[in-house]
């Protein structure tokens, strides 16, 4: 039997009267590192608004190494090990860059209501944020304030402030959106680092199909907020339904993809 | 040794003003020539001369400086906006006035149970409120916050207990407090106070809570997304800032001998409010700069003339006007505050090319 870190039973969220997420189940594998692609309004960053807590799913179940999370709410889950990034840059612009990673180290932690001890006593934090910032690259403006960073370093500095509590679960919702092409590269160099560490779940909301069919071990295709198809890498390229619904931009971009690399 | 003089070197400028302070009513008796303890007629001192005028400035000044820094700790540290922060001024004078006046205490226990009870009682409908409307968002809770103030100003207007309008006289106040007899005294409890809001805050700031609440300030929903129950803090937040200004309220009461309405007045939070942005919202020593700027222009201008061409403006007339003019300016020079503006002009030349 496969071991799976987090599944879905039946999700369904509704907004009023859209279903922007309709009946999703899927398993996801330890260890695994996991695409969910789709057109627009497929109901991706729904979905992974409700493996974090964000929204409560209208019904069905969320399922986290076989017990119920579906009633967690969003900052119980970091300390369950389930952490997550956002599409939209989501940091604190005016705190540095060091900060934004070292809070999210703290989190953890059981000192948040320590309030009388200055923060810089406890340097554990502090260690573990540089540890990250070297990892992805940004050791060298960790003292910059957040908000000067360039658009690819707040991208750089997401996936930081992510892997710094060290979740088991990582989900990633779109990690590379709106970065230049040539920058892409080496974030997906990074996210196949720490999966190479193997110690950790991906969980990936990607657009860029280059990136999802090179480092995914298994895909699902979401459409409508529905599950159109799932497997590996291969067999969705394949797939008649996916192709027949969605793969002209999936086809566009893979034939681009081999330009590139050929 | 090596702390204490790292405590030195990271404190020198904020001790030597401490030691200013302390010096400061016996500095301006020198200079003036007059007593700090005021004129002596018999056994008794008469509160009359330079030193003990500039020890009431001082005393009111250090009241709304503490103030203002407890409403920067929610606003300008945590991003909550309250516009009820006068309800725990104003409730602090009369809580204190109330207990002196009601129960029947020897005076020097009044006073003792009159604090504690300001204390617990503001830090407690703090948290009560914060518990009923922090769930609210932005500028609901501070809609919400406003209401339950002027709730209680209005009340506290009408209650024949306290006479209405005209509030309740301080008449049992322990004579050694008395700031008609023993101002210096008054003083130098008003500075503890102060230095100690100060050296807490601080402290508190620089803590892992306080490096939390200035997350929620920034960016409240990332904060959740990274773990941390974020209303627990804001709770924590507005329960020690109720408590500050409960505390200042006491000052303020006594230094008036009186608990009256206009204590718990919109105005007192709208003072707080400004003195924050004018100082800077979030800096440390900003909004305790913004206050004392106000007050001693206030005290200073009161009775100052301006003349432009043949119109002669009477400054102490048309102090909100000025004030607002004031405000107007500053927030289009200094979009941060004055000590915040100079941080991030600083922090510029830090900046990656």
């Amino acid at each position: 039997m496969t071991d799976y870190i987090l599944q879905t039973e039946a999700l369904r969220k509704a907004f009023g009267g859209l279903v922007a997420v309709d009946n999703v189940s899927v398993n996801i594998t330890r260890g695994a590192m996991h695409s969910i692609i789709g057109p627009n309004g497929a109901g991706k960053t729904t979905f992974f608004n409700l493996l974090n807590g964000t929204f409560k799913p209208t019904s069905g179940r969320v399922i986290y190494k076989g017990e119920d999370i579906t009633e967690q709410p969003m900052h119980r889950r970091i300390h369950l090990g389930i952490g997550r990034s956002f599409q939209i840059t989501n940091i604190f612009p005016n705190l540095t860059v060091l900060e934004n990673v070292r809070l999210a180290a703290q989190a953890i932690s059981d000192v948040n209501f320590h309030w009388f001890r200055p923060a810089s006593r406890y340097t554990q934090f502090e260690r573990r944020a540089f540890e990250v910032l070297e990892l992805v690259g940004l050791r060298d403006e960790a003292f910059y304030p957040a908000n000067v960073l360039p658009h690819g370093g707040k991208r750089k500095l997401e996936l930081a402030i992510l892997l710094a509590p060290d979740p088991e679960v990582m989900l990633l919702d779109e990690p590379t959106a709106g970065m230049a092409s040539e920058q892409v590269p080496q974030l997906m160099e990074t996210i196949a680092t720490i999966k190479a560490q193997g110690n950790k779940t991906i969980v990936m909301v990607e657009h860029n199909m280059n990136v999802v069919m090179g480092v995914s071990d298994r895909i699902t295709v979401m459409n409508l907020g529905r599950v159109l198809a799932e497997g590996a890498p291969a067999e969705i390229a394949k797939n008649e339904t996916v192709q027949r619904v969605y793969l002209g931009e999936l086809y566009g971009d893979l034939s681009e993809a081999g330009g590139a690399h050929g | 040794m090596n702390r204490v003089g790292k405590f030195l070197k990271e404190n020198w400028l904020y001790l030597t003003v401490l030691v200013l302070l302390i010096l400061l009513p016996h500095l301006i008796g020198w200079a003036t020539d007059s007593s700090p303890l005021g004129v002596q007629r018999g056994d008794r001192f008469i509160m009359r001369g330079q030193s003990t005028y500039w020890q009431s400035v001082f005393i009111e000044l250090f009241a709304l400086a503490i103030l203002v820094m407890s409403y920067n700790l929610m606003f300008g540290f945590t991003g909550v906006i309250s516009f009820g922060h006068a309800l725990f001024f104003g409730g602090g004078a009369y809580i204190t006035g109330m207990t002196l006046e009601f129960m029947g205490l020897e005076p020097t226990l009044g006073l003792l149970v009159g604090v504690l009870l300001t204390l617990g009682i503001c830090g407690l409908l703090g948290l009560t409120i914060g518990l009923a409307t922090l769930r609210l968002r932005g500028v609901y809770f501070a809609i919400f916050t406003l209401a339950i103030a002027e709730m209680v100003w209005v009340f506290f207007g009408r209650f024949p207990a306290t006479n209405g309008e005209d509030g309740l006289t301080l008449k049992s106040l322990p004579t050694f407090i008395d700031p008609t007899q023993n101002r210096i005294f008054l003083y130098y409890i008003a500075l503890a106070a102060f230095a100690f809001t100060f050296f807490f805050i601080r402290r508190l700031v620089s803590s892992p809570t306080g490096r939390v609440f200035q997350a929620i300030r920034e960016n409240e929903e990332r904060a959740k997304a990274i773990g941390y129950h974020t209303l627990r803090f804001k709770l924590f937040a507005i329960t020690v800032a109720s408590t500050m200004a409960g505390g200042a309220g006491i000052l303020h009461g006594i230094l008036n001998k009186s608990a009256r309405p206009e204590y718990l007045s919109v105005t007192h939070t709208v003072d707080a409010l400004l003195m924050t942005i004018i100082g800077g919202v979030g800096t440390f020593v900003g909004p305790v700069l913004g206050a004392a700027g106000l007050e001693l222009a206030d005290v200073l201008l009161r009775d100052a003339k301006l003349t432009l061409g043949t119109t002669v403006i009477n400054v102490g007339e048309s102090w909100n006007f000025l004030l607002g003019l004031v405000f107007i300016v500053v927030v289009l020079v200094f979009p941060y505050g004055i000590v915040g503006t100079w941080h991030r002009w600083r922090a510029q030349r830090r900046k990656p090319k």
